[in-house]
């Protein structure tokens, strides 16, 4: 029924006000939806009513099973980006002793949590939606509210924590992997001794502060709002394809305005 | 379980299943292909998908490629303040945003917007057995579904891209003005300045080539499917998982041959 | 006319056909039926290339459909339509789309031309009301009714219908019974019916085979069944929930 709802482009020919109102009413519907779940897993982890099990579970789908994707995106980015910026830099002035020290703390500020929390926004924002949808879908969520057993506190918490925890160190992982591909590009292609790449003279406690506080927010927030396209599937497979789609859309925008958030506070601080 | 269990044969499955879906993907392009030289592909349904596909995407697009600047100005104000070369913010996000950051942001969201939409769409088409019902009108499924996606979002994200690349810029020069301090004329002077023209081509040819793959990926998972509504959540969600990893490898690829 | 020949198949280790061998004649109205999952949906879906056999033959007419390549099947695809189980039709347009789409594609007619044929098509199951509704709109029976009309809209001589009543209400079941008859006596279209709906199997049927574990049980017109000694053949026809046949 959603697919077919969307599909219709102009049946629903209202008056352009109503138009124009309609996709804030409905944004502003799905936002205390979402606000509401945030604080009722809050509230669930803060009872401490979720299954250490369930989180270790988790943890590894989430964690262990993510790195072989987070090595491959974000090895390729270290690769593309010391090119790049090596390439610019042998034109204007060619002095390579800094690449890898300003290279370093840009993945540890800015790009390995942001391009760590699109990735799993991408691989797991999908997966939890698409599982939890099609829980929904077959009555399982159902069943469970019938066993007393609250879909929050059993599929939302455990997750929540799961992915607190693994997205920051899944974005260790990738600091490591754009690094150890961009100092092999730097000696490779440029010359930069192993050395002068690894040098952490340009990063500080504050960028560590910020990358890990990036990643925490995105291990939080990509769980919460992909649960929640989970849990309001409708509408057989159609449905799950959907939520597992608007998943992946709205926990990626979630960490772009996250990621801008911090940063502009960051350097308002600073 | 032998050793052989734990460490050769995961490996093993990942390969095939890379291989798999490389494959797989690669026949659905060299059908593509084929449909469209001498093209015999369905006029209308392209229509449909133009205006779904481009439609539909587009203030996904507007709203990150507003962020992505916004995002870059900040991070690159911070080296631009500590080295004093203030002139060089121009330079510095028009090179980023152009090059390589708003074709991979906005190829992801893309990706995750229109690909994984499209391998729902297709899966469920499937699951309903109503591609077989295609077949059995005599419709080829490739001519009808796949070509007309193939077109709308090879076409679409290009164009996309030009926009995204737009208000990227706004989104740079409205933090500019408003939380660097620094005028936005400015900013955009310097951007002319800067002779980005290069980057801006390249980022529209990766733009075409993510087009290229994520229609390609996304349709060969859509019509894979098998398993009911939990095989369409999981097809969507390999879908998005490769075409992530595509738009990685292809933007080293071409970054790489620019150079050349 | 159409021929099975010695058909088997199997998914995995799975054996769903075990040697089926069935004739139909022309203008014939013949029902397939058997439990659910006795292969009697795959068997049909052979006739159109939409399943290859592992063994066996299947002879449309002049073709021999068994190996034809796609591009092949699509001229046996227009003498022979086939009404799908779900009626599946194509969620994303309305129901008058759906029986223009073979239309469109196939005749070169204009555009207004094509309309009416497909309104011609509609009105023949009596749908004409409903052109412009949605399928996601209608129930499943007038669903079934549109999903005919589809098929017929290049006037096939052959007609397969996969369940054409399960799930459908007494009286929407006795309408898409008549229909068939109709395609008979008015067109000589031969139907092949694949149903465990034994009300509409007496009362339509010119033959009737019965798979069972993989094979043709019995193969006869309904006065052949009923007087049929074989038990597991009084078994099912009777309904009977005790007796030989093996259910799993």
């Amino acid at each position: 029924m959603a697919l077919h709802a969307l599909n219709t482009t102009h049946r629903a020919s209202g008056n352009i006000l109503a138009s124009l109102g309609r996709p804030f009413l409905s944004a502003g519907r799905f936002l205390s939806e979402l606000g509401r779940l945030f604080r009722d897993t809050a509230v669930a982890i803060a009872r401490g009513r979720f299954s250490g099990a369930a989180v270790i579970k988790q943890a590894y789908e989430i964690g262990n099973r993510s790195v072989p994707f987070i090595a491959i995106t974000l090895g390729v980015l270290g690769l593309i980006s010391v090119y790049q910026v090596a390439t610019q830099v042998a034109q204007i002035i060619p002095d390579f002793s800094m690449i890898g020290a300003a290279f370093i703390q840009m993945m540890v500020r800015e790009f390995a949590p942001t391009i760590t929390g699109l990735m799993v926004a991408t691989r797991v924002g999908s997966g939890i939606a698409a599982e939890i949808g099609s829980m929904v879908v077959t009555e399982q969520v159902d069943a469970l509210r019938m066993c007393n057993a609250d879909p929050v506190e059993y599929l939302v918490a455990p997750r929540t924590i799961a992915s607190a925890v693994m997205v920051v160190m899944l974005t260790a992982v990738g600091v490591v992997f754009a690094t150890f591909a961009g100092m092999l590009v730097g000696k490779g292609a440029f010359g930069i001794p192993y050395n002068t790449f690894l040098s952490l003279q340009l990063t500080g406690i504050g960028d560590v502060a910020i990358g890990v506080t990036k990643a925490l927010s995105y291990g939080i927030a990509i769980p919460v709002i992909a649960s929640q396209a989970g849990l309001a599937t409708t509408g057989g497979s159609a449905g799950v394809g959907w939520a597992a789609t608007s998943a992946v859309v709205n926990t990626s925008f979630a960490v772009i305005v996250i990621d801008f958030v911090i940063s502009a506070l960051a350097f308002l601080v600073h | 379980m032998s050793i052989a269990d734990w460490t050769v044969a995961p490996v093993g499955r990942a390969t095939n299943y890379v291989l798999e879906t490389v494959g797989g993907a690669s026949m659905i392009l060299w059908r593509i292909m084929r449909a469209l030289v001498p093209p015999r592909f369905d006029g209308h349904e392209t229509w449909r998908q133009l205006d779904r596909v481009g439609v539909r995407s587009a203030p996904i697009v507007i709203v990150t490629a507003l962020f992505v600047g916004a995002i870059m100005v900040i991070q690159t104000a911070f080296y631009v303040n500590k080295t004093g070369a203030t002139s060089l913010l121009g330079y510095g996000v028009g090179f980023t945003v152009f090059a390589e950051i708003g074709p991979i942001l906005i190829g992801l969201m893309f990706s995750g917007r229109v690909g994984a939409n499209n391998t729902a769409e297709l899966g469920t088409m499937v699951v309903t057995e109503q591609v077989d019902a295609l077949r059995a009108l005599a419709i080829d499924p490739m001519r009808y579904l796949v070509v007309p996606r193939f077109i709308a979002m090879m076409l679409m994200l290009t164009l996309l891209m030009v926009l995204g690349d737009l208000f990227a810029i706004i989104g740079a020069a409205a933090t500019a003005q408003g939380l660097i301090g620094l005028d936005w004329r400015v900013l955009i002077a310097n951007l002319i300045e800067s002779h980005l023209l290069d980057e801006l081509t390249m980022g529209i040819v990766k733009a075409a080539c993510f087009g290229v793959s994520i229609s390609c990926i996304s349709c060969y998972f859509g019509l894979s499917v098998s398993g009911g509504a939990a095989g369409v959540g999981r097809a969507t969600n390999n879908s998005v998982v490769a075409n992530a990893t595509a738009i990685f490898l292809i933007d080293f690829l071409v970054g790489w041959l620019y150079t050349l | 006319m159409i021929r099975f020949i010695d058909i088997h198949k199997r998914f995995g280790s799975h054996v769903v056909l075990d040697g089926v061998s069935l004739d139909v004649d022309q203008g014939e109205v013949f029902y397939i039926v058997g439990m659910s999952g006795a292969g009697k949906s795959v068997l049909v879906k052979h006739l159109i290339g939409l399943i290859r056999p592992d063994k066996g033959q299947i002879l449309l007419d002049k073709w021999d459909v068994t190996w034809l390549s796609e591009a092949e099947l699509y001229s046996v695809r227009k003498s022979c339509a086939m009404v799908f189980q779900n009626s599946t039709l194509f969620d994303a347009m309305t129901v008058v789309d759906n029986v223009a789409l073979p239309i469109r594609k196939h005749l070169k007619l204009s555009a207004g031309d094509v309309r009416d044929m497909a309104l011609a098509k509609l009105d023949l199951v009596g749908m004409r009301k409903a052109a412009d509704q949605m399928p996601a709109e209608l129930g499943d029976g007038l669903k079934k009714r549109v999903a005919i009309a589809r098929a017929l809209t290049l006037d096939p001589r052959y007609v397969i219908f996969d369940e054409p009543t399960t799930g459908l209400d007494p009286l929407a079941a006795a309408q898409v019974d008549d229909l068939i008859r109709t395609l008979k006596a008015q067109a000589g279209v031969t139907s092949i019916v694949v149903s465990h709906d034994l009300r509409s199997i007496f009362s339509v049927a010119d033959r009737i085979a019965m798979l069972y574990q993989g094979k043709v049980r019995i193969d006869g017109t309904p006065d052949e069944i009923r007087a049929s000694e074989d038990p597991v053949v009084r078994q099912f026809f009777s309904g009977d929930p005790d007796g030989p046949m093996e259910t799993t």
